[in-house]
């Protein structure tokens, strides 16, 4: 089975089209309509200038140009640009974000460890003084 | 006339998809469960359960396996259908389709071949569509 989905074919979501659902597959996805739900791509997610996603992503690149909401994952790379806005909570290997673009929420680097699952060194009460 | 076909300058714009960005593709390898709705037509070549409302042309790919209800004004079908199909001005069924369930349609045409089991429903648009609706949704 090939598992590259980089010479894949890239589906999309016309302007017109609402999904609302889950969408999950090895391709590339173009939005320029709206999806609300899920999003699982071993490809790419491209969110057109007039796209409107308001779902759970987790996708290799992810390219927005319209708007984003949810929690986001891209496994490769993140980028807002200038017309993009993305509300949320992304986690990306790399990101982009052009001047213009909006960033609203939290981000997290792929690979780096989450703050809350250090573990936790027994609190010690003994004072330190 | 011909000539003319290129003037349009592409420009700057990305989204150079625009032009026919009124045709939504699924493709072979994309999986959907859920609901679509909008118009302008859809091609699905992959996997679709659940439910599509089209106010346009539905066009299911050899490939694609559908499952669910399914509206659209126009329908052709090259691939595996399962469900109820509603559709407002004809359903066409190629010769590697293979359809289960129930379809309600005015007109109806299949290629030798085709595999169809089920109900048909046919009424003329005129019962179903007093002219007075024929613009409502």
């Amino acid at each position: 089975m090939a598992k590259d989905a980089s010479s894949g074919t890239t589906s999309l979501v016309s302007r017109p089209v609402v999904v609302e659902g889950e969408i999950s597959g090895e391709e590339n996805l173009h939005v320029d309509g709206r999806v609300k739900g899920v999003i699982r791509l071993s490809g790419d997610l491209f969110v057109g200038a007039s796209g409107v996603v308001e779902a759970e992503v987790d996708a290799r690149s992810i390219v927005i140009q319209g708007a984003v909401t949810g929690k986001v994952l891209a496994r490769r790379q993140l980028e807002v640009q200038p017309s993009g806005r993305f509300n949320g909570e992304a986690t990306a290997a790399s990101y982009e974000i052009r001047q213009g673009a909006v960033f609203e929420g939290v981000s997290r680097m792929l690979g780096s460890k989450p703050q809350a699952e250090k573990p936790a060194e027994p609190a010690d009460p003994s004072p330190q003084k | 006339m011909g000539m003319f076909a290129k003037e349009k300058p592409e420009t700057a714009t990305p989204g150079s998809a625009r032009s026919d960005s009124d045709t939504a593709f699924f493709g072979a390898k994309l999986s959907i469960k859920g609901k679509v709705t909008g118009s302008g037509n859809l091609i699905v070549m992959g996997k679709l359960e659940g439910e599509v409302d089209l106010a346009g042309e539905l066009v299911v790919a050899p490939t694609a396996v559908l499952n669910g209800e399914f509206r659209a004004v126009t329908l052709a079908v090259s691939g595996n259908v399962t469900g109820t199909l509603i559709v407002r001005e004809k359903i066409h069924l190629e010769k590697s389709a293979v359809v289960s369930g129930r379809m309600a349609t005015p007109r109806i045409s299949m290629v030798d071949g085709a595999t169809f089991n089920g109900e048909i429903e046919m009424k003329k648009p005129a019962d179903d569509t007093p002219s007075k609706r024929s613009d409502k949704k």
